[in-house]
């Protein structure tokens, strides 16, 4: 294998490269771990999914209810993005930490995640009949989204992103109502969340903690572009985390709603569903690490608890975007946005 | 995965609708109809099968589907990690770690050192390429389970320079006639639970040199700890449940799948203390392949028997609407609630559950 590679060039290694720890900042044992970025919110308290001009939402979920504090509408989530497709969303949950001054490892990531539905449109003539719609979901990150590059060609890690997506999905969809027809939901990660904070051994040793809020992510999205796509749903679907953390600044184990890896020593269970808000079901659950009886069930409701939060956000977002769409003048032919078919008649 | 199998289900919507409410009624009338809402298919199980390996197993269900699992260890060179090095150097130089009890630290040296990549699980199916949703789905989910514990991968640390590297081969021999995942993670439980692994001869950071002599290896999976107790780990096995009406029923077959409401797989692994029951690891919902099932059309919507074709869309819409009681196959739609999902898995780990009684006669398989 050695005798093939390019000699001509001094090439990169192939692997990833780890942020450079001099000798000297290691001179303490507890030295690396104060450079920890810490959780600056409350363990119930989301990430803002929207931080930009003077846009500013704040989701805290308690135990009892659900408090929305709204003080400009969300822009970070949005929806009709991509104009040729019949339904786009784009999600976006900047990075709390600033970049700090001490250190280059990098604090927190951030998750930048775009979905677009192209459909539901006819099978070819040499499919065989299909008496429902058939799904399709398709996960990638792009090459520069984590930060081991991903290659063109799906892995592992994005298939099996895929299935679970494709599971959250097609409980919601009423695919009876398009016998031979498909649909294709294709979400792109632009930034993806990481394992662990790059400045514990080797990032997170493949754990794929950061897979669950990618995963959480790409349920939102998806289901904002698929209500945008306009296609018969029997609820909205949208996705949330929750985890038990363990670590010094942590106090002991607790549990997290939306846990930034990064910000915890140790994930000792994590769970990510799919939740339809007002069926009040999950259509995908995805739990792993050492969990007991109880630890399940408290992570399955925390993280549906984290769902309503963006389920929130994104009612939010998608009744401004008919708002929008639907001028007063043409609200009488109840069609909006982009699909508007005006009828123009010929006359002279 | 589970939808591009189950589209060959060849039911017609009434059997479909037969078929839901005799396993819907209490107690459930299933395929089998010898069998209560808890029993599993009968197999024929065998280990120590694959003479070239670690630890091998087969095990063959009695509707014809068949499993063989193979696990190798070979030792690998490990990766130089700057951190790791570079805190235990620095410990050792703080005088942190009292030189005279070295020996009684290294039976807890290896913790927290396994890697993630030292366990490799691939998954073959006939009829499927490797890169399949189905294959894929079902060597994250076991991966996932093994991983979740952390002694296992710890167990394949050698020295600072040497680990390792644990292969486990899947193989389903025949074509999946049911869902697969419950079959490939008790064959995969029971070789890991014969598999052993060479005696280490040499000591600590030499170049490891093994006891030829297989009757001294050491088990992968030890029977006993250290002090002679039971307290030790065992491979988790996966359970797969479905939902249907009120009744929870296991290891369904692919006809029953055909009409679930919801379909769960979860991995637990024995517990350490004998007093408490199992621990779930991990639980993954898989897509129902009812979802894809073909609705049936009522006689009243059918002009051949008698009925009244709906004159438009929205007319046979709304009319579809308003069948769901009825009896007619509609496929189901939604998700599961949470009350369920306890439901279940309350079933699966409590004391006594399905999964001890798995777990109690996969090990009654070693021993007898």
């Amino acid at each position: 294998m050695a005798a093939l590679s390019d000699r001509r060039r001094i090439n990169a290694p192939s692997g990833g490269t780890t942020a450079p720890v001099f000798a000297k900042t290691l001179k303490e044992p507890g030295y690396l771990e104060e450079l920890r970025p810490q959780r600056s919110r409350d363990p119930k308290e989301l990430r803002k999914i929207c931080e930009c001009l003077q846009c500013f939402i704040t989701v805290t979920a308690h135990p009892q209810k659900l408090k929305l504090v709204l003080t400009t509408l969300s822009t970070v989530l949005q929806t009709s993005i991509i104009p040729s497709a019949s339904g786009s969303a784009y999600l976006e949950i900047p990075n709390t930490n600033p970049p700090s001054t001490s250190t280059l490892i990098p604090p927190t990531s951030s998750l930048k995640i775009t979905a677009s539905v192209q459909g539901p449109k006819p099978l070819p003539r040499s499919a065989p009949f299909s008496p429902t719609l058939l799904l399709t979901t398709t996960v990638k990150f792009a090459p520069f989204a984590t930060r081991h590059r991903r290659g063109y060609i799906r892995d592992v890690a994005e298939r099996d992103l895929g299935v679970h997506l494709e599971t959250a999905l097609r409980g919601v969809i009423i695919g009876e109502r398009w016998p031979k027809s498909g649909v294709e939901v294709v979400v792109t990660v632009l930034e993806g969340d990481e394992d662990a904070w790059w400045g514990q051994d080797g990032g997170g040793n493949g754990s794929g903690w950061g897979l669950l809020n990618v995963l959480a992510g790409c349920i939102t999205v998806a289901g904002a572009a698929i209500a945008d796509a306009g296609i018969d749903c029997v609820d909205m679907v949208s996705g949330g985390v929750a985890a038990f953390v363990r670590g010094p600044a942590d106090g002991g184990e607790v549990l997290a709603l939306d846990p930034c890896p990064a910000e915890h020593q140790e994930i000792v269970a994590a769970c990510a569903v799919g939740y339809l808000h007002s069926r009040d079901e999950v259509t995908e659950v995805w739990l792993k690490g050492d969990a007991g009886l109880e630890a399940a069930d408290s992570l399955i409701e925390g993280a549906t608890q984290a769902a309503q939060g963006s389920f929130g956000v994104m009612k939010e977002v998608l009744l401004e975007n008919m708002g929008k769409n639907v001028k007063p003048e043409d609200a009488t032919s109840k069609v909006g946005g982009k699909r508007k078919q005006v009828e123009v008649e010929m006359t002279g | 995965m589970a939808p591009s199998q189950a589209a060959q289900v060849n039911l017609s919507p009434a059997e479909l609708s037969f078929l839901r409410s005799s396993l819907s009624q209490t107690p459930p009338i299933r395929l089998d109809n010898t069998k209560g809402p808890r029993d599993f298919r009968s197999m024929v199980a065998e280990y120590d099968v694959l003479p070239s390996t670690n630890g091998s197993a087969r095990i063959a269900l009695d509707d014809g589907t068949e499993a063989l699992v193979g696990v190798k260890a070979e030792v690998e060179k490990s990766l130089w990690r700057p951190n790791v090095e570079g805190r235990r150097a620095l410990s050792i130089a703080a005088g942190d770690v009292d030189m005279t009890d070295d020996d009684k630290l290294e039976s807890h040296d290896n913790k927290g050192k396994g890697q993630n990549s030292w366990i490799e699980i691939s998954v073959e199916i006939p009829g499927y390429r490797d890169d399949d949703a189905l294959p894929v789905f079902l060597a994250s989910m076991l991966t996932e389970s093994l991983l979740s514990s952390g002694e296992l991968k710890d167990r394949l640390y050698i020295n600072n320079r040497f680990h390792w590297k644990l292969g486990i081969d899947i193989l389903l021999l025949s074509p999946p006639l049911s869902y697969p995942l419950a079959l490939l993670s008790m064959t995969t439980h029971l070789a890991l639970l014969t598999a052993h692994l060479p005696a280490l001869k040499s000591e600590k950071d030499e170049d490891p040199l093994f006891d030829d002599d297989w009757d001294a290896a050491v088990p992968l999976y030890p029977k006993s700890d250290s002090s002679g107790g039971a307290n030790v780990d065992k491979p988790p096995v996966i359970v797969l449940a479905m939902a249907v009406g009120p009744n929870i029923i296991f290891d369904p077959c692919k006809e029953e799948l055909a009409v679930a409401d919801a379909v769960l797989a979860i991995a637990c692994a024995p517990s350490n203390a004998s007093s408490t029951g199992p621990r779930i690891v991990s639980i993954r919902t898989i897509d129902p392949p009812s979802h894809l099932t073909p609705p049936a059309v009522p006689n009243a919507m059918n002009s051949a028997t008698g009925g009244v074709a709906p004159a438009s869309t929205a007319e046979a819409l709304t009319q579809r609407e308003l069948l769901s009681a009825s009896g007619v196959w509609t496929p189901p739609r939604g998700g599961m609630k949470r009350d369920l999902i306890k439901r279940v898995s309350s079933m699966v780990v409590d004391k006594g559950g399905v999964a001890e009684e798995v777990i109690a006669a996969l090990q009654a398989i070693e021993v007898g």
